[in-house]
């Protein structure tokens, strides 16, 4: 189970190049660590930014990933590519950081708030053809956390529903539902309802 | 059936998986129903902007630290010839000041900026230190000089240059808002944490090369931070606020 957006290399490919920088990285070879971060890090900075909304802690996490992976990287065998496999690193740590937060404030993350306004046809309809990426991130950043994952995963990362609902630990449906309800607060959102 | 029948369908076809059979059935619905017809539309527009989304580059102090952590934990090694390293410093160093230079002549153009002591003028050589490069009369250095002695005078230079650079900046507080200012203060207070554990790991360590490293990183850190305050101030003085907010947040494609 593979995202399609964080797939380096085909399945099919030989995964030599990753696991010959994993070996120099396992070396304690320093310039070889910052070149997997220099490859990596904008995509999991991006997951990270939008799963938890804020910059701060994205910083936070992002290096907790960097660190992890780290340490993880002699367990690393090549089965999966290296950015699939830091990507799942990178799920995870984000969302153990949305479960701890949620506990902290006693919210429960895997579910949206359901909303009586809140109804397919409730909103005005988006008046522009298309929908700025600025606005869509300011959006994104007011979802509830565990629409927020689901949307973020699914319509920006490019994973399919399943593969949300393995990541997330939660039913396929329950993605889909969680997709579709946050396409429509994105959608009051986005045009001013 | 009513609309809420359509509404899986409205998300398949969002979602790009619905069948041609019931994409036919969905579409005689749209054909008389404005409002499925426009939410259709909605959806797969915010799918589309969804998918279109860029990655952020996350901002550079993020490997530093990164970086600093795993050198103090042992967990990597000097990958590079030293000496090969410390030139490379040295000439880092000399041109980030003349960058500070720059930018102070531009913040302040009718100031001189060469004056004895300031960045300019340690670059283009330090009689005290005893600096060739800019001292014409000045008695030949040993080919053989000291490692230690290089990146100290390499430091000089840059902790000159951030002196500077704090004075400019402090010149005018309230060119910048408060808001913007506190990030600056909370990035500047991180690099100089950074700085002072790079420190003690050298005092630990006189000669490893990874502590003089980690060091430079933190007082370049620095320069940088220091030089996009001083743009900052250039233009919010001018009115310029986009220009602005791009130099505090870099990943902010507005």
């Amino acid at each position: 189970m593979m995202p399609s957006k964080v797939t380096v290399h085909p399945s099919a490919v030989d995964r030599s190049p990753d696991l010959a920088l994993v070996e120099r990285c396992r070396r304690g070879d320093l310039a070889a660590f910052e070149e997997l971060y220099r490859t990596y890090s904008g995509r999991l900075y991006s997951l990270a930014l939008r799963m938890v909304g804020n910059p701060a802690d994205a910083e936070d996490l992002l290096q907790e990933i960097f660190l992890s992976a780290h340490r993880k990287l002699e367990g690393f065998r090549g089965e999966a590519a290296l950015g699939t496999w830091l990507y799942r690193l990178a799920t995870n740590h984000c969302l153990d950081y949305l479960r701890s937060r949620a506990a902290r404030a006693g919210q429960v993350t895997d579910t949206l708030d359901e909303e009586p306004m809140l109804t397919d046809t409730g909103s005005r309809r988006i008046a522009e053809q298309t929908v700025a990426k600025m606005d869509l991130e300011r959006a994104v950043a007011q979802l509830p956390e565990g629409a927020r994952a689901a949307f973020v995963l699914h319509d920006v990362q490019g994973l399919e529903h399943r593969e949300v609902a393995d990541v997330l630990g939660i039913a396929e449906g329950t993605s889909k539902s969680q997709v579709h309800k946050a396409r429509l607060r994105l959608r009051a959102i986005l045009s001013g309802s | 059936m009513n609309c809420s029948d359509y509404r899986e369908a409205i998300q398949d076809l969002a979602d790009g998986t619905l069948g041609p059979v019931r994409r036919a059935a969905l579409q005689l619905h749209l054909d008389h129903c404005d409002a499925c017809r426009a939410l259709a539309d909605d959806m797969q527009k915010i799918r589309a902007a969804a998918e279109s989304l860029d990655d952020v580059r996350p901002p550079d102090h993020v490997w530093m630290q990164i970086a600093g952590r795993l050198r103090q934990e042992g967990r990597v090694t000097a990958t590079v010839q030293p000496r090969a390293r410390h030139m490379a410093v040295l000439a880092m160093a000399a041109a980030l000041v003349l960058a500070v230079g720059a930018s102070l002549y531009l913040l302040f153009p009718g100031r001189d900026t060469s004056a004895p002591g300031g960045a300019a003028s340690t670059v283009a050589g330090d009689p005290a230190s005893g600096d060739p490069a800019g001292g014409g009369n000045a008695a030949p250095v040993d080919p053989v000089q000291s490692v230690g002695e290089e990146f100290r005078l390499a430091e000089q230079h840059l902790q000159a240059g951030i002196a500077k650079l704090q004075e400019a900046a402090k010149a005018d507080p309230n060119a910048i808002d408060p808001q913007t200012a506190a990030t600056l203060q909370k990035n500047l207070a991180i690099i100089d944490q950074a700085i002072a554990e790079s420190r003690e790991a050298l005092s630990t360590e006189p000669q490893s090369a990874l502590a003089r490293e980690s060091l430079f990183d933190a007082l370049r850190q620095k320069v940088t931070l220091l030089q996009n305050t001083i743009a900052l101030m250039n233009e919010m003085r001018k009115g310029n606020s986009a220009a602005a907010a791009q130099l505090v947040d870099p990943g902010n494609k507005s």
